[in-house]
């Protein structure tokens, strides 16, 4: 198979023609684990979708069961929580105040209206996106740290009204939630609701996919790597993170009211709770915030953790230091999330491939005359050939901000994914031996 | 490009009276600044002169004090950034910026506009876009890096990224602030290659740079800043015989 480093070797004609062959070998290969990683990754949600599906029929008793909707909410709240966080990078630690609107919104649009219970679930949707649009332009104003100090703020304020106003909210004596299906038995009634939070996170995941492809989600992620630059090229930053912290909320709320409708019985300290919101942020984090599935494996991970914690240690707060120690060893060892760390793991025992297409100054010459000549009208003729120069020899733009731009953070495109590696190339011309998965296909 | 570089008549960008204080620092004063249409415009000056400031207030990224910034007869003072970059202004920034965890290709669809929300929530892989911002990398001289994560580009390249994440905007005038700074002298002379080839095609430059060289090779109308406020301008030739030039800058 002719590749990239024959071209030097074949006559002149031939060697704008030889060059495709190198990158269309590569691109073949590529395509080739683009298709299998499909099929892998359908056969492993379908596997995934089988599990949640038969998990209600496989709990061995009615605690594994509830213990399984608890976590299965803790995924929804998660995910929700990660339109925000994932997308635009600002940290909100408290949402659990758009969980405690919700689950309260429901129990009272129930109790005062005696609304069926799921037109109240929606309805308390609604209200939470409704609240969110006002709270959201006040709280977007400001970035970073005071942002995360903001969010937590509008939960306590939220916690200490529920708590005084008894009233209306039945205070710290709870709120009953009436169950929306009286006639289901305990463990058929957990059965129902773990079956509608795991439809709930399946919306959720739908959604944050398809915001995930979109142009919005674009802009999105451009605002999380840096606001003022996508802001300077034409993102309307503003109402980006808006939309973006109301689709986050709501479902946050959606699930708080599925919560209510599922538990019961409400109490402030516990809807309205930091540690919640803190929850959100860690499971988040914990799978890694930049991937669909990245909350939804920490809530499995740290759910079921804290489940069992509690089991374990019971009414102690030692759950908590449990908790702690966790989230202190994925800063630590996986600031990026268990996702990425395992991905960059696979990557360095499987093939080496190169993120950064290999090509030689020859090659880059050739391509660029061909490129050049069917363009360029002949009276410019004499202006290209030195400008093609300059390109085979600096398009790489020779690396010069030595330290600067180069070097900072760990590297995760494999050894071939090196950019200087790639203009050492370029300027010695010299036949040099192919690495990489397209040499032996 | 629908504009023509036919006459000095056009409008382009300027400002009257531009103010800013930082606290008891007044970093522009009564600036009043008028930029050439289609020509390549430099600003120079010290260290410390309000260049970058008076920058940030014409594209929106600091809100004047006082005065008018108009572009194309329109007054777009206080305007939200992007709001003055889909107006037609493109911008770099002084320490260069890309988005680092997204990648080369990523980084060009960032600037693609669209205003209906289905046009938005449509996939952000275009071909028609795609192809668009290829053109571009191939055109700055870094397409065989468009799966590259931008962080692991060495500084040249992003700025070469930048430029052509700016281009896919189609401003017609762009703000360049210290293109030149931290790269090569080789990457100096690309980039102010492609400044030429683009001003060719009817884009107005405005570019902040202390590289002398390539200011004076470079730009048709040059302003001097000196203490926030323009001292003096012109051709390069005549703004570097200008005394009170001489004094400011070049400290002689």
């Amino acid at each position: 198979m002719p590749n990239a480093s024959d071209t030097r070797h074949a006559p002149a004609p031939a060697a704008p023609a030889a060059p495709a062959a190198g990158p269309s070998a590569a691109s073949g290969g590529v395509a080739r684990r683009a298709r299998t990683g499909r099929v892998v990754r359908l056969v492993a949600l379908l596997a995934a979708v089988a599990l949640v599906l038969a998990f209600p029929s496989l709990a061995p008793n009615a605690y594994i069961l509830s213990a399984g909707i608890v976590v299965a909410s803790y995924a929804c709240t998660a995910t929700a929580w990660n339109f925000m966080g994932g997308f635009t990078g600002y940290v909100s630690l408290g949402h659990a105040a758009f969980f405690g609107l919700g689950a309260y919104g429901t129990g009272i649009l129930i109790r005062d209206l005696g609304l069926p219970s799921f037109v109240a679930w929606l309805l308390a949707g609604l209200l939470v996106l409704l609240v969110t649009i006002p709270l959201g332009i006040a709280a977007l104003r400001v970035r970073g740290a005071s942002f995360v100090i903001v969010s937590i703020s509008f939960v306590l304020i939220l916690l200490l009204v529920f708590q005084a106003w008894g009233s209306f909210t039945g205070g710290s004596d709870g709120l009953v939630v009436p169950r929306p299906f009286p006639d289901l038995l305990r463990p058929e009634h957990h059965q129902v609701f773990f079956y509608l939070f795991a439809a709930l996170l399946a919306v959720m995941l739908v959604t944050w996919w398809a915001i995930d492809r979109s142009r919005f989600g674009t802009g999105l992620k451009a605002v999380r790597e840096d606001e003022d630059k996508a802001q300077a090229l034409g993102v309307p930053t503003r109402n980006y993170k808006l939309v973006a912290y109301v689709v986050s909320a709501t479902f946050t709320g959606l699930a708080g009211g599925m919560y209510a409708l599922w538990f019961g019985d409400l109490d402030p300290i516990f809807q309205f709770s930091i540690m919640l919101g803190s929850y959100m942020v860690l499971m988040a984090l914990f799978g890694g915030v930049r991937h669909l599935y990245g909350p939804l494996l920490g809530a499995l991970v740290v759910g079921v953790g804290l489940e069992y914690f509690k089991l374990e240690f019971g009414d102690t707060q030692f759950h908590l230091v449990a908790t702690a120690l966790l989230l202190g060893v994925v800063v630590l060892f996986m600031p990026d999330g268990i996702i990425p760390a395992v991905q960059s793991l696979l990557k360095r025992l499987g093939p080496q491939d190169s993120s950064i297409r290999e090509i030689t100054a020859a090659e880059l010459l050739e391509r660029n005359r061909a490129a050049a000549s069917p363009t360029t009208p002949a009276d410019d003729g004499t202006a290209q050939p030195a400008a093609v120069g300059q390109d085979g020899r600096h398009a790489d733009g020779a690396p010069t901000g030595e330290g600067t731009g180069e070097d900072v953070g760990p590297r995760r495109g494999g050894p071939g994914g090196s950019s200087r590696g790639t203009s050492e190339r370029m300027e010695d011309a010299a036949p040099r031996p192919r690495t990489g998965p397209e040499e032996d296909r | 490009m629908t504009t023509t570089t036919t006459a000095q008549t056009v409008r382009n960008l300027e400002t009257v009276g531009l103010t800013k204080s930082f606290g008891g620092v007044h970093a522009v004063r009564d600036a009043t600044v008028t930029f050439h249409h289609g020509k390549i415009n430099a600003l120079i000056g010290p260290n410390g002169s309000g260049k970058t400031t008076f920058f940030n207030c014409v594209t929106g990224m600091i809100k004047p004090d006082a005065g008018t910034v108009t572009f194309r007869g329109d007054d777009i003072t206080g305007k939200a950034p992007h709001k003055i970059a889909r107006a037609g202004i493109g911008r770099s920034f002084q320490l260069c910026r890309v988005f680092p965890r997204m990648t080369v290709l990523e980084n060009m669809l960032v600037a693609v506009r669209r205003t209906r929300v289905r046009e938005l929530l449509a996939g952000a892989r275009n071909p028609e876009e795609i192809d668009k911002a290829r053109a571009l990398l191939v055109r700055v001289g870094i397409d065989h890096l468009e799966n590259a994560e931008a962080r692991n580009l060495s500084y040249g390249q992003q700025k070469l990224l930048e430029l052509a994440g700016v281009l896919m905007g189609d401003p017609d005038t762009i703000m360049l602030d210290e293109p030149a700074g931290g790269v090569n002298p080789a990457l100096i002379g690309r980039i102010g290659t492609l400044v030429q080839e683009l001003n060719a095609e009817g884009r107005t430059f405005l570019v902040v740079e202390h590289n002398m060289d390539m200011v004076m090779s470079l730009s048709d109308h040059v302003i001097v800043f000196d203490r926030g406020r323009p001292i003096a301008e012109g051709t390069p030739a005549v703004v570097q015989s200008d005394p009170r030039v001489l004094e400011a800058y070049l400290g002689v």
